[in-house]
């Protein structure tokens, strides 16, 4: 692990919290305005890879937690030099009653899909997206179903312990 | 030319899985390209919220049909890690020769689909046969041919039968018997090389770019493996090569599946050599009473496809708070596909996703 790189980080990012999750996982948890910053950031400092964006529900606290979990691209050429193992951690929170947030698809392209997928499961809304439609899902939800606060068991109670009506053509 | 609008699946003889395709065309140009994943989506990570940890063992094999124990691998991982639940080293020695049997099953499903797309039903069939041998090995190890949820967390379920190893060996024989077989009608076939070469092209920058992994990614001579890169099982024990070409088009990443299916079974006649006698589980608590540290992680292991991950978040409960799954179709389905056809004529739509290895099932999880 690249002993240097919290240092980096700390240097340029005073607010933000560095922590080392375990070996080779550095979590870094920044105010939300400096997310596209620091993602530029390490992007620029080798980390090209990014792995995935995910979302999670903190219902106690009221918050959202969008996770970004980059990476490198690293060529394997003959021996395990340990490079390409760091991975970065970069955290954020946001409101829960107002979900919304900016995209991240300037920087790392293949956030696209991710993000649209945050969009449905579970109501966050990323402003600049070029196409926040509908991905996975097959109907509208009264609540964002990936949200702790969707009661599933009611959910299914309710719409699948009855038999539909068929609705005639007309 | 009139653009036309034409669903390409899930309803259609060239369309494999459960996933469709939205096209735009001209004639038989392709203008715009849409996925439309979703006609598989169960909400497993969902499901794994509410049921405990060892609940959610018997599901996670679920999300991925043809290859299984990737997904149990990448679980047991994550559960290790955040419990710190160390595992023996015959159990790692036996998670690689399942992971790498899962690699050629996979691989020999995936060329089923592909030789049947281009015709070549022969071939087909051949892949389909050898898979089933693979499949039979799996049965007698764990009562299972598809769903085997045969990795837990601290080893293994059990260990290998008396007399297992001879048939692993004598099955991996057969198979590498035939090779000289498919090169001659698929591999060397001319047919192979019109339909493919030049078809489906991605250039390393555009690759990079769009979170490629796997085949595609060394199929533009990228040697990225996470079995190399950061090794897990018994990776680091034994000595293998990564395949790789240069062109970035549907032939070479069929050439590399090809070559990384021999590089499998010359890994696993090494591992068996080596393989140490002794435990193959470490007990785990009271699976009813069992609460996993507080933390976070973030696991990964180089699946069939590619690199497949699992950020997992625990609250100290019983049950995990979060489970999200990178799967590699997830990028090459939804956005290299889509780029990939751009451009691309009407008839190698299905050779563009069967190359690039699109499986619906890891897309909608």
């Amino acid at each position: 692990m690249d002993k240097t790189l919290p240092e980096k980080i700390r240097e340029n990012f005073p607010n933000a919290d560095v922590s080392s999750v375990e070996e080779e996982r550095l979590a870094v948890t920044v105010p939300k305005e400096e997310l596209i910053d620091i993602l530029s950031f390490v992007k620029n400092l080798g980390f090209d890879h990014l792995v995935m964006v995910s979302c999670v529900d903190w219902i106690d606290e009221g918050q959202f937690e969008l996770v970004y979990i980059v990476t490198s691209y690293v060529s394997y050429n003959g021996e395990s030099s340990g490079k390409g193992r760091q991975h970065i951690i970069v955290k954020i929170r946001i409101d829960r009653s107002k979900a919304t947030f900016r995209t991240i698809i300037p920087v790392y392209q293949n956030a696209e899909p991710y993000e649209r997928e945050i969009h449905e499961l579970y109501g966050v809304d990323f402003q600049g997206h070029p196409r926040l439609t509908p991905l996975l899902l097959e109907r509208e939800y009264p609540v964002p179903p990936f949200r702790k606060d969707f009661d599933s068991r009611n959910y299914v109670k309710e719409f699948f312990d009855s038999i539909p009506e068929i609705e005639e053509e007309k | 030319m009139r653009e036309l609008e034409l669903y390409f699946g899930p309803q259609h003889l060239g369309m494999v899985g459960n996933f469709s395709i939205t096209l735009s065309v001209e004639g038989d140009r392709i203008v715009k390209a849409t996925a439309n994943p979703g006609f598989l989506h169960r909400g497993f990570e969902k499901l794994m919220e509410m049921r405990t940890w060892i609940q959610d063992f018997p599901l996670v094999c679920r999300i991925n049909v043809i290859e299984p124990d990737s997904m149990e691998m990448v679980y047991a991982m994550a559960v290790e890690r955040l419990a710190g639940i160390e595992v023996p080293e015959r159990a790692n020695y036996i998670r690689s020769v399942v992971l790498e049997l899962a690699r050629i099953q996979s691989h020999l499903f995936g060329l089923w689909g592909y030789s049947n797309l281009l015709g070549l039903d022969t071939v087909a069939q051949w892949a389909m046969y050898h898979r089933d041998l693979v499949l039979d090995l799996y049965e007698e190890l764990c009562g299972g041919r598809v769903y085997h949820i045969y990795i837990w967390p601290g080893g293994v379920r059990r260990d290998f039968p008396e007399g297992f190893k001879d048939r692993i060996v004598k099955t991996l024989h057969t198979i590498g018997n035939s090779v000289p077989d498919y090169d001659s009608a698929f591999f060397n076939n001319r047919l192979f090389y019109d339909r493919a070469a030049g078809i489906g092209v991605v250039d390393k920058e555009e690759a990079k770019e769009l979170g490629a992994v796997g085949q595609v990614l060394r199929a533009v001579g990228e040697k990225f493996d996470i079995r190399k890169v950061e090794p897990y099982a018994a990776y680091d024990k034994v000595d293998f090569d990564i395949p790789t070409r240069e062109d970035g088009d549907a032939y070479s990443r069929i050439w590399v599946v090809r070559d990384e299916m021999i590089q499998s079974v010359h890994m696993i006649f090494k591992l068996l050599d080596q393989m140490p006698e002794g435990e193959v589980y470490n007990r785990v608590p009271n699976p009813f009473k069992w609460k996993v540290p507080k933390g976070e992680t973030y696991v990964r292991v180089e699946s069939s496809r590619g690199e497949l991950g699992l950020y997992m978040v625990s609250d100290g409960g019983d049950k995990p708070y979060r489970v999200h799954f990178r799967t590699p179709s997830y990028t090459h389905g939804l956005i290299l596909l889509e780029r990939l056809l751009e451009g691309a004529s009407i008839s190698d739509v299905g050779n563009i996703m069967l190359s690039s290895y699109v499986v619906a099932p890891e897309i909608d999880r």
